[in-house]
């Protein structure tokens, strides 16, 4: 039993008032280490933990505390650990997920929000928050039309503090731009890295697509924008520096295998790359079982498996533990690594979400683009 | 006479080398490797305790690449060929020192293992003087064109620069980006004037003064990095390699790792400049060092003693 829970009842059934401290003196969830310990508040049937943690079952059912309106889970969970779930609430045979009101730290992501579990000695890295003597860079944007798609698509420019026209800079091409913006703190991210010359002054192009799970599924049209349009554009209005390891492209999920799949249709042309929980689906014998959306990555990724070869300089790649697509990803390293290519495999006891990615992005943008901490001695 | 110290934070011995140079006439200083912070030498001038006054070289030169684009864009070819050369270069290198250090971990028989490490380090000693005669191509080509171009601005900006130094008693050179400083001592050619006057350097500027710019840092926070040269330095202080920050930036507890920087770039002795160091150079020999560390053959650190 969790040791605040145990002292709760430490004299017997505790009444309202004890319970009221009880809420009140402790954070939750409750974290020791090695476990963590889920309390929910409140009248209901039955009270699931749902979480999406790969190899477990998506659903853990809750336990009532005797004499109370609590409700707890105890599990093992390895120290800084990361993960988002919610509560299924049962009340008359309605099934409700909710946050966890006992928790303040929410996850965001396009579908809402998550609960967040920090398991113990999790800190959010400082670099992911405002730090305030940190100089700031802007976004400005344009718009463009792409032959590609016959479509307009808006760009998302990020400047760096102190952009000079007179300098020329990295460029980084970011899938899911908008929403590494809003849910991986990607400028503060930026800013801070750039701040602390962990990284060089770049430009970052963020893009966003209407619709990723055809465009970013292995779609030559995007491949195309990616690096007939929008590199082109990019070129004729920052200035950047024209090779390619002051290239770089990035994307998460399925923007992992677009910037997979646009590499290997251009290969070299972006020295550096960054994908995070790539669902790089590949099937060795038979059907996948991934769904139709993902029949076009999977013969693209079984194609590649088939015929690899080097697409870039550098490949920084990361993946939760606690994600399905950890087997995926572990399976490409060896198969990147052996076509000469420098790999940079992160594992994170984390999973599929905007936070993990988050948390990733200190490693993989100093290793991909080393910044001038290298040349300056104060 | 020249007198290097370490950063000058948290706690700064600026002061003390002044009372040691004691030099008359004004006192000037190059803070152009703070690059968009140049200037900002209040705090400079407290430590100093006198009245400094600072060149500028940094916005001169942006001024200068204003009105002169054809000198701006003689510059601009020359980093793009610097950056190139440096990128190949540490395709080269990679290889290179991954073998020697993987040489200097490994157990076999005695003798034979010695003459491979030597060769191995050759190769590295090799690979990093090629690299400089590239470098120095790259520059005097650079200079060659220069002096063919009608750039009225930069000329006049440097005669003012030189004015400046030469009624200078002591040149101050501020730490800072190592690659900006020497750019910008170099494009106002303050190379010979530096030489002939009192100087007192820290950190980058040490590091400009020096024959090679050897950048390291063992523990960046993208992990393991090897040391690698990134250009001639102006060549004052000779066959020393300084290392501001060492004791942050190397990697001390890994003994071999230290043995290998150390032999890399034997005969130059590595001298370390952190906080509080402060090293005496007077016709190129030490006469006096405080706060310093040689890197020895065997990788342990030992103390600079002067003459």
């Amino acid at each position: 039993m969790n040791p605040q829970i145990e002292n709760l009842y430490s004299e017997g059934t505790p009444g309202a008032e004890q319970v009221a401290k009880f809420i009140r003196d402790n954070r939750f969830p409750l974290v020791e280490p090695g476990h963590v310990t889920f309390v929910f508040q409140g009248q209901a049937d039955e009270v699931n933990l749902r979480r999406w943690i790969s190899g477990l079952s998506t659903a853990q059912s809750m336990q009532t505390l005797a004499g109370t309106d609590l409700w707890a889970l105890r599990m093992e969970l390895p120290d800084k650990s990361r993960f988002e779930y919610k509560f299924e609430i049962v009340r008359n045979g309605h099934r409700e997920l909710v946050v966890d009101k006992l928790n303040a730290v929410l996850a965001h992501d396009p579908f809402g929000a998550n609960s967040v579990c920090q398991g113990y000695g999790y800190t959010r890295p400082s670099w992911t928050l405002p730090e305030p003597e940190t100089r700031r860079g802007t976004l400005t944007g344009f718009q463009m039309h792409s032959k590609a798609f016959d479509s307009r698509r808006d760009i998302q420019v990020f400047l760096p503090a102190r952009f000079r026209r007179s300098r020329s800079y990295p460029l980084l091409i970011v899938h899911d731009g908008s929403d590494y913006l809003h849910y991986a703190d990607f400028k503060t991210v930026l800013d801070n890295l750039i701040h602390r010359l962990e990284i060089p002054a770049m430009i970052v192009a963020l893009t966003q697509s209407p619709d990723r799970l055809t465009e970013y599924t292995g779609d030559a049209r995007h491949a195309s924008f990616i690096v007939d349009e929008l590199l082109n554009q990019m070129a004729a209005r920052f200035p950047l520096l024209d090779n390619s390891s002051a290239r770089g492209l990035m994307g998460a999920s399925l923007g992992g295998v677009a910037s997979l799949h646009a590499a290997s249709n251009y290969p070299n042309r972006f020295g550096q790359l960054l994908l995070q929980s790539g669902s790089f689906a590949f099937s060795d014998l038979g059907q996948h079982q991934k769904g139709p959306v993902f029949d076009p990555v999977v013969r693209f990724v079984n194609e590649y498996r088939r015929n690899p070869f080097a697409l870039a300089e550098k490949i920084y790649l990361s993946c939760g533990i606690y994600e399905s697509l950890i087997y995926e990803n572990r399976s490409l390293v060896p198969l990147l690594q052996a076509q000469g290519m420098q790999v940079y495999f992160e594992e994170a006891r984390d999973a599929h979400n905007w936070e993990n990615w988050r948390d990733r992005l200190r490693t993989g943008l100093s290793w991909l683009f080393p910044g001038p901490l290298w040349m300056v001695y104060e | 006479m020249q007198i290097l110290l370490g950063p000058q934070s948290p706690v700064a011995n600026l002061r003390q080398a002044l009372e040691t140079i004691n030099s008359a006439g004004p006192v000037v200083v190059i803070t152009a490797g703070w690059r968009d912070s140049e200037g900002e030498i209040d705090e400079l001038r407290d430590s100093a305790g006198c009245d400094v006054k600072d060149l500028m070289l940094y916005q001169r030169a942006e001024q200068v690449f204003a009105h002169e684009p054809v000198l701006r864009e003689l510059q601009r070819e020359r980093q793009d060929k610097l950056t190139e050369l440096q990128r190949l270069y540490r395709i080269r290198l990679a290889p290179t020192i991954a073998a020697a250090s993987k040489l200097m971990r490994t157990r076999a028989e005695a003798e034979l293992l010695r003459l491979e490490q030597r060769a191995a380090i050759g190769q590295l000693r090799a690979l990093d003087a090629h690299h400089l005669r590239r470098i120095r191509g790259i520059h005097q080509n650079f200079n060659r064109r220069r002096a063919g171009l009608d750039i009225p601005r930069a000329t006049a900006q440097r005669e003012q620069v030189h004015e400046l130094v030469e009624k200078a008693g002591l040149v101050l050179i501020a730490g800072g980006h190592v690659a900006v400083l020497l750019n910008r001592i170099r494009l106002f050619g303050l190379d010979g004037l530096l030489a002939q006057k009192p100087v007192i350097a820290w950190s980058a500027g040490a590091m400009a003064l020096s024959e090679r710019i050897v950048l390291f840092h063992h523990l960046a926070p993208q992990g393991k990095r090897d040391a690698e040269l990134l250009d001639t330095g102006l060549g004052i202080v000779r066959q020393r390699v300084l290392l501001p920050h060492a004791s942050t930036r190397l990697d001390w507890h890994n003994l071999h790792r230290m043995a290998l920087f150390s032999r890399r770039f034997s005969p130059a002795v590595c001298c370390t400049l952190d906080n509080g160091s402060m090293i005496q150079l007077d016709n190129e020999q030490v006469i006096a060092s405080n706060g310093s560390f040689i890197v020895s053959r065997t990788g342990h650190k030992k103390v600079l003693t002067g003459v």
